[in-house]
């Protein structure tokens, strides 16, 4: 088993010191007293993470991994150098080099930046689990702790481990220090999770994995989507898989909100304004037929935190679900993600949008099932 | 009024019939069918896995039926079980609502399933039956049959879903303790087994699958019969002694329950509990008993079901019953009221519910574990968490009571003790029970738009 193995030494310094990021910031943090962080967290990793002998961890020079591996108990090599302080670049350029060596997982400590400097890189190639140390952690890749991440890779390493897919998210970073959140889901990676059986009390269950239980939402949505209502598709992989079972395959775009209608595409990629225009013709021409189907939005929580709407789905604003009706907003979300956020967040810039948003719903988790979430306002 | 805290009745009280409801009801059950012809089913059919004695059992209409002294003078070991007033529960609760319960995790099973495993066990030995196979979810059921056919000197051979074999070591203990022959199942012990375990050595098994090992059992050995453990009517009539005791302990302290409510999975512990109460309803004796289903959101069968003919099993193996039904492809999700896991119901009850003799209500996982959790501060036991649904309504109605000043009696059967059940109150206590629920509108819209089958 080869794990390939970095860190961004300076994610997480602004954090400390009030600054909303890193990027482009460091002396400025460094000035202000900000302590390095990652490396430290990194550490804990390892120090918990047993492997086996036959395992190797590739890393980096000096504090992007080097430092942290001397007087660990894991067997190590350095295959990738640099010099100076560390950039963005050299997480690219190792992330490149650790490809060509074979790694089986790539284990990363740092933030929502180091995560999608990762993801440019490696994509869905191989399994990446983070190390939680940035300032910003929406993406999905993380573990809950250093600890949590050491006990991941163990098990994949055992082969106990599934995969799943997870939003890399960013934000846009001189936007967020003039406090206008605009964050932007990347992609897809894969990472590795501890299916968790459920079975306690009298029930007999084995876990089901992310992407049978993608499979069951979808295979139910696609049973009630025959309606002959409009729907708008937010973005994602479950609604991705929907319109796979519907037969338009490639044609649904995985980052943006797509509307179908009668298993047909009718709309792609759609902004703020394209979904508005959309909606009114719609309305114009279910009033000729005098229509009694109405427009339907289905969504899955996105990130870590599990935004229904604010985060990476800007597209769907206040307008858009209010003209949708918030009693015709369907959740999707699978067990595992549903597992992970004890509730469900909604900012739509609309303070009375989101109170009429906020509550209890029922998020369909899987094929004629569904659970009964909190929504809270983000 | 009463004011003591528990009624016994003497051992000589335990009844010497059960009550079979049907001789009241007034328009009669349709026929169960044959899935292959249509055609109701006749005894022949059945006769392949069950002892004649049940069969008549299952197609009577007579109103009472006796109970053989054999089984009584085995029922004596925990019966009759004692009706409670929970006093402290009602003070908690500042209701002048009179809260009675009949307290079934007396049993040595802990629950209320050997009313009918000890019975069905003696029909089949006095038929000449040495061994019974049936199936176990988590071991309750498996439990009270091994502990019924060894009291009768017969074999028993429980087929445990695989996963719960491997994480509740303690129910197969049970079982071995009385003899149970207990597989894990898929197992190598039948031909369906074999085949399963050949297409996915790795799975952890359902509930679906052990109940085709039974069956296979059963039907490839003469000597050998199946048992089931809720649903059917004979079942149903054994679990009557639960309703008749508990009437006859009001008689004793001059009450009479205006509300009764208790949990249904596949119906027997509710029907049991309340049948002989809902006679003195369908009779008109007393027209104004309210008798209240409780049910989880996760299987709201009566509640949110179709009343249809379907299958009684996962497989489509059984005849045909006419109840309420969520499909029986609908795989319940993993709540901890493991028992209540069922597509269907007892197709007695499911009647009774559909002509608007008894009503039915739903609940979410975390507020029955409150339920629960207050009854234990209270009265103490820790139930199964069955039985707390039931215990959220009574506390439901105690509140009405409070608030609207009314003394009303009520009444509900305490099916059994939650001492396997403590992973699912740890779940509640560190905040990770999942509340899920039936999508009834979406499911609608979903059948709705389905071609029709046939």
């Amino acid at each position: 088993m080869k794990i390939g193995f970095l860190i961004n030494p300076i994610a997480g310094l602004g954090g400390s010191v009030g600054l909303k990021g890193t990027d482009g910031l460091v002396e400025e943090a460094l000035k202000r007293g900000a302590k390095p962080v990652a490396c430290e967290r990194a550490k804990k990793c390892m120090q918990e993470l047993e492997l086996d002998t036959s395992s190797v961890i590739l890393t980096c020079s000096a504090d992007m991994g080097e430092n942290t591996m001397i007087n660990q108990s894991q067997r190590y090599e350095v295959v990738y150098s640099f010099e100076g302080n560390s950039t963005s670049e050299d997480t690219k350029n190792a992330c490149k080099t650790f490809l060509e060596a074979g790694v089986d997982l790539l284990l990363f400590c740092g933030g929502d930046g180091t995560a999608r400097d990762v993801y440019s890189i490696v994509g869905k190639d191989i399994p990446v689990i983070g190390i939680p140390a940035g300032v910003k952690m929406h993406s999905a890749v993380f573990a809950i702790s250093p600890g949590g991440a050491a006990k991941i890779v163990e098990h994949f390493a055992a082969g106990k481990a599934e995969l799943r897919d997870a939003e890399v998210m960013d934000t846009d970073e001189d936007a967020y220090r003039r406090n206008e959140l605009r964050m932007k889901v990347f992609g897809y990676a894969q990472t590795p999770y501890e299916p968790v059986l459920v079975q306690q009390g009298k029930s007999l269950f084995q876990s089901v994995s992310e992407e049978k239980a993608k499979e069951e939402i979808a295979r139910f949505a696609c049973e009630f989507m025959a309606d002959g209502s409009l729907y708008i598709l937010g973005a994602g992989t479950t609604t991705q898989k929907i319109a796979e079972l519907l037969g338009l395959g490639e044609e649904k775009t995985l980052l943006g909100v797509d509307a179908v209608k009668n298993r047909e595409l009718v709309g792609k990629d759609l902004n703020e304004r394209e979904l508005l225009r959309l909606l009114k013709k719609e309305n114009e021409n279910e009033k000729e037929k005098k229509g009694i189907f109405p427009v339907k939005l289905l969504v899955s929580p996105i990130g870590a935190q599990g935004f229904v709407f604010g985060r990476g789905n800007q597209q769907l604003s206040a307008k858009v679900i209010e003209k949708v009706g918030v009693e015709n907003v369907i959740v999707l979300a699978t067990p595992h993600k549903l597992s992970e956020t004890p509730f469900l967040l909604v900012d739509t810039g609309s303070e009375e949008l989101d109170k009429q948003l906020s509550g209890y719903v029922s998020v369909v988790c899987g094929y004629r099932m569904a659970q009964r979430k909190e929504v809270r306002r983000g | 009024m009463n004011a003591k805290e528990k009624i016994f009745l003497d051992e000589e009280e335990i009844p010497k019939e059960w009550y079979n409801i049907q001789a009241d009801m007034p328009s009669p059950l349709d026929p169960v069918l044959n899935p292959a012809t249509r055609e109701p089913i006749t005894p022949d059919d059945l006769a392949a896995i069950f002892p004649m004695g049940l069969i008549k059992q299952e197609v009577s209409t007579e109103r009472w039926i006796p109970i053989p002294e054999e089984v009584r003078e085995i029922y004596r070991l925990w019966r009759p079980t004692p009706l409670y007033r929970a006093k402290r529960l009602e003070e908690k609760l500042k209701t002048p609502a009179r809260i009675y319960y009949k307290w079934e995790g007396v049993s040595p099973p802990g629950s209320h399933k050997p009313n009918t495993a000890v019975a069905q066990a003696y029909y089949n030995m006095k038929e000449g039956v040495e061994r019974i196979a049936t199936e176990t979810g988590a071991g309750q059921w498996g439990s009270a049959l091994a502990f019924g056919t060894m009291l009768f000197g017969l074999k028993s051979t429980i087929y445990m879903v695989a996963a719960s074999y491997d994480q509740k070591p303690y129910r197969r203990v049970m079982m071995e303790t009385w003899d149970g022959e207990v597989f894990r199942s898929p197992s190598k012990n039948t031909e369906y087994g074999r085949q399963y375990l050949e297409k996915d050595p790795d799975t952890t098994g359902s509930l679906g699958i052990s109940i085709s090992e039974a069956v296979e059992d059963a039907a490839t050995h003469d000597n050998t019969n199946y048992a089931l453990g809720s649903v059917l009517n004979h079942v149903i009539l054994h679990q009557t002694v639960v309703g008749l005791e508990a009437k006859k302990a009001f008689e004793q302290i001059d009450e009479y329950p205006d509300v009764i409510f208790g949990n249904v999975g596949g119906g027997s512990n509710f029907s049991g509990a309340t049948f002989p109460f809902a006679g003195d309803k369908l009779t008109g004796k007393k027209p104004d008993l309210k008798i209240v289903a409780c049910e989880p959101m996760a299987c709201p069968t009566l509640t949110k079901g179709l009343y249809l003919y379907d299958f009684g099993d996962c497989a489509g193996m059984t005849p045909l019953l006419k109840m309420f039904t969520l499909g029986h492809t609908f795989v319940p999700p993993p709540i901890h009221a493991g028992g209540l896991r069922y597509h269907g119901d007892a197709p007695l009850l499911c009647k009774l519910v559909k002509d608007g003799w008894i009503d039915a209500v739903a609940y979410h996982q975390t507020e029955i574990f409150k339920a629960a959790k207050l009854f234990a501060e209270t009265e103490g036991h820790i139930i199964a968490p069955e039985s707390a649904h039931e215990v959220r309504a009574v506390i439901d109605e105690a509140l009405r009571c409070k608030e609207e000043g009314k003394e009303e009696v009520i009444y509900f059967n305490n099916s059994g003790h939650g001492h396997f059940d403590l992973g699912a109150y740890d779940a509640f206590l560190s905040g990770k029970l999942v509340d899920y629920e039936y999508p009834a509108e979406l499911v609608k819209q979903a059948l709705a738009n389905l071609p029709q089958a046939e």
